[in-house]
């Protein structure tokens, strides 16, 4: 299935991307997504699926926009 | 007396007289400093209903028990007077060399009085004080101030300085320190210019005192290693704020078109990422070592330093998706020491009026030269238009009429920061019941919001969240007067700061202590606000009406079709009231005064209006 994947803030340079299509199998979780582009377990982070929160256990389907974030806290 | 000098110097602009006050160490320790000694001596020394612009308002510089001395971030000071934006008590704090040599001069807060005869720098070193001409360089913009200052004393002193907006009187002119460095939203540079006052230079050379100097110093100096240590691994300052762009952009709550959208395709192109591709320096406070400031060029050559907030409301809330212009408009906002959150709002205000028909203009969004001569007009108050814009966007909604007042972007009369809270209903509530107006420092709970619980949702643990960070952030950060952002952006962790008060003072406070301090400040700013306007109700805190709007709903994108809805705002605003002891009208009860040792200042407001048992 396809995916797009945007990574926000300095998390770009631990995946070496800012927005990146993904082919990806069938029930591919979001932790998993977050495994494949090598952000570090331990990284605090929200990611949001169309918009909108998502847990990491929530599978991903065909068509969805991920996004990764830091938690930033408004400055 | 231990953590602070114990000394207030008073300088009166219209005798040119100065003398040192000493304050007691209970006001010390009931007040702690920052924002609690300016909003304690606004509130004893101002009568209500003085205009912000005359000669009997007062113009403060508050510090606190950890200014100057080396720790995480504490080149900050707080900025303070009656707002000519708002109309009641208003401040801000920025980041400035004059926080450490104010106190190395023997001070923990400058208070200016009275109106010089002429364009006036004020010069203090230690127990000197002189009053120099400025006329040389009124009418310049702060760059040239500061060349003007550098060239006479070098750059080693604290400088605090406004520019043509404060000059002209711009009811949201800004303080300005170092470059990009500005503080004092409503209107706090405005009250300098009405003073007369162009510029304040110090020069400290004595001692801070200290209950554990040698203790202070290893605990400080070590932790400022560690917090620059910590950000090299979170990678934060790479894009510092303007990192938060493209989140906002991806979940709705990016202001664009004067907060119209809220997302917008070409957003990425003035997004984190980018700003640091271009950036050409990195500017920051005294005592940082996660300096934020990104720094890039404009088309002219300027440098102007971007944080989320400019590039946000002089980029996208006027559909500019161009670094390079929208630098130029953040560099001209610095130069003439004008607020660049509240400018962006005025100027996107502005072109929304036009827009809808209720003004007659030649301004658009996405036309940056326009908005470039609209910002020079606004620093000068020149003709008609610059002096609308001069206003502030409540002032000039009230002049546009046909309902133009529920799309100007203001919360008290003080323009809203760059989160679009058309369906963010909790930081809805932060903006609504931020003490001076719609100001982001005191509570931000977006990341919260989205993240932890139903976005839909008004429940009461939206207040406490609320709370929980205003006590953070509007409190301790304010009156111990430190930067807030090892914290926020990297994690470093609270209770360094009651070490750093307690290694200050020899007191022994946790962060409770802390906490009933923060409230007891903004209960105090609340009967500020009662005492200017007996009248207050709780609409005064609602955000902006047409976050309400069903018409005004997103047609498309993550938050299609959706709004705030008022009647459950009015019940999370309650639950706000609840958990703080504040009554319908959002004023602190008699019983939460009491609790917070405020009997004598509630028996003033009572003059004014009745307060609740």
């Amino acid at each position: 299935m396809k995916v797009l994947v945007k990574v926000i803030g300095p998390l770009i340079y631990k995946t070496g991307f800012s927005e990146k299509d993904f082919d990806l199998p069938a029930k591919t979780t979001v932790a998993e997504l977050v495994v494949l582009i090598g952000i570090p377990a331990e990284r605090p982070r929200i990611i949001t699926r169309n918009g909108k929160a998502v847990l990491p256990d929530e599978t991903i389907e065909d068509g969805d926009k991920i996004a990764v974030s830091p938690i930033y806290s408004g400055g | 007396m231990n953590g602070w000098t114990g000394n207030i110097l008073r300088v009166n602009l219209s005798s040119k007289t100065h003398k040192k006050e000493t304050f007691t160490e209970e006001f010390a320790q009931k007040w702690v400093g920052g924002r609690g000694f300016a909003v304690k001596t606004l509130y004893d020394e101002l009568k209500p209903g003085i205009d912000p612009l005359g000669p009997e308002n007062k113009f403060i510089v508050a510090l606190g028990p950890i200014s100057g001395i080396p720790a995480p971030n504490t080149g900050k000071a707080v900025v303070a007077a009656k707002s000519p934006l708002t109309g009641f008590y208003g401040d801000g704090n920025l980041g400035t060399r004059a926080a450490e040599h104010l106190r190395k001069a023997g001070y923990d807060m400058l208070i200016v009085e009275g109106v010089a005869d002429r364009p006036t720098m004020l010069y203090i070193e230690d127990d000197k004080v002189e009053f120099f001409p400025a006329e040389e360089v009124w009418g310049k913009g702060t760059f040239a101030c500061n060349e003007w200052i550098y060239a006479k004393y070098g750059k080693g002193v604290g400088v605090l300085n406004i520019g043509q907006g404060g000059e002209n009187l711009n009811r949201c002119a800004v303080v300005r320190s170092l470059e990009g460095r500005a503080g004092g939203r409503p209107g706090i540079g405005a009250v300098m210019g009405s003073k007369k006052l162009k510029a304040i230079v110090v020069k400290g050379t004595r001692p801070i005192p200290q209950a554990d100097p040698a203790g202070m110093k290893a605990a400080g100096s070590g932790d400022l290693k560690r917090v620059g240590q910590i950000d090299k691994e979170t990678g934060w300052s790479i894009q510092s704020t303007t990192g938060v762009l493209p989140f906002c952009n991806e979940v709705g709550g990016l202001p664009v078109r004067n907060f119209r959208k809220t997302h917008h395709p070409l957003a990425w192109q003035v997004d984190g990422e980018r700003c640091n591709n271009a950036r050409v320096a990195t500017y920051g406070c005294p005592t940082c070592t996660m300096r934020c400031g990104v720094t890039v060029r404009d088309h002219e050559g300027h440098e102007s330093e971007l944080d989320y907030e400019n590039v946000a409301l002089l980029g996208p809330n006027l559909e500019i998706f161009d670094i390079p212009q929208m630098a130029s408009l953040n560099y001209l906002c610095d130069d003439y020491g004008l607020d660049t959150m509240s400018t962006g709002c005025n100027l996107s205000f502005y072109a929304d009026a036009i827009d809808h028909g209720v003004v007659a203009g030649d301004f658009k969004f996405g036309d940056a030269e326009r908005a470039k001569e609209l910002l020079r007009m606004a620093a000068h108050r020149e003709g008609k238009v610059g002096n609308l814009l001069a206003e502030g966007s409540l002032r000039m909604a009230r002049e546009f009429g046909h309902g133009s007042e529920a799309y100007a972007m203001q919360v008290k009369g003080l323009e809203v920061a760059a989160y679009n809270c058309k369906f963010i209903p909790g930081q809805a509530l932060a903006f609504g019941v931020a003490p001076i107006g719609a100001h982001h420092r005191e509570a931000w709970i977006i990341t919260f919001e989205i993240r932890n619980t139903t976005r839909e949702s008004y429940g009461p643990e939206k207040a406490a969240k609320v709370i929980e960070l205003q006590r953070i952030r509007g409190g301790l950060f304010e009156f111990i007067v430190s930067c807030r952002f090892p914290w926020i952006e990297n994690g470093w962790p609270l209770d360094h700061y009651p070490k750093y008060f307690n290694l200050a003072t020899g007191l022994n406070w946790g962060l409770d202590d802390m906490w009933k301090v923060g409230d007891r400040i903004y209960s105090m700013i609340k009967l500020h606000y009662l005492r200017e306007f007996p009248q207050a109700s709780r609409e005064d805190d609602y955000p902006p009406r047409v976050w309400f709007d069903p018409a005004n709903a997103d047609t498309e994108g993550p938050i299609a079709g959706k709004h705030l809805e008022l009647d459950k705002y009015d019940g999370l605003l309650q639950h706000y009231y609840d958990q703080r002891g504040y009554d319908r009208r959002g004023i602190p009860t008699k019983a939460t005064l009491h609790s917070l040792g405020l009997d004598a200042e509630a028996a003033v407001a009572a003059k004014y209006a009745k307060l609740t048992d």
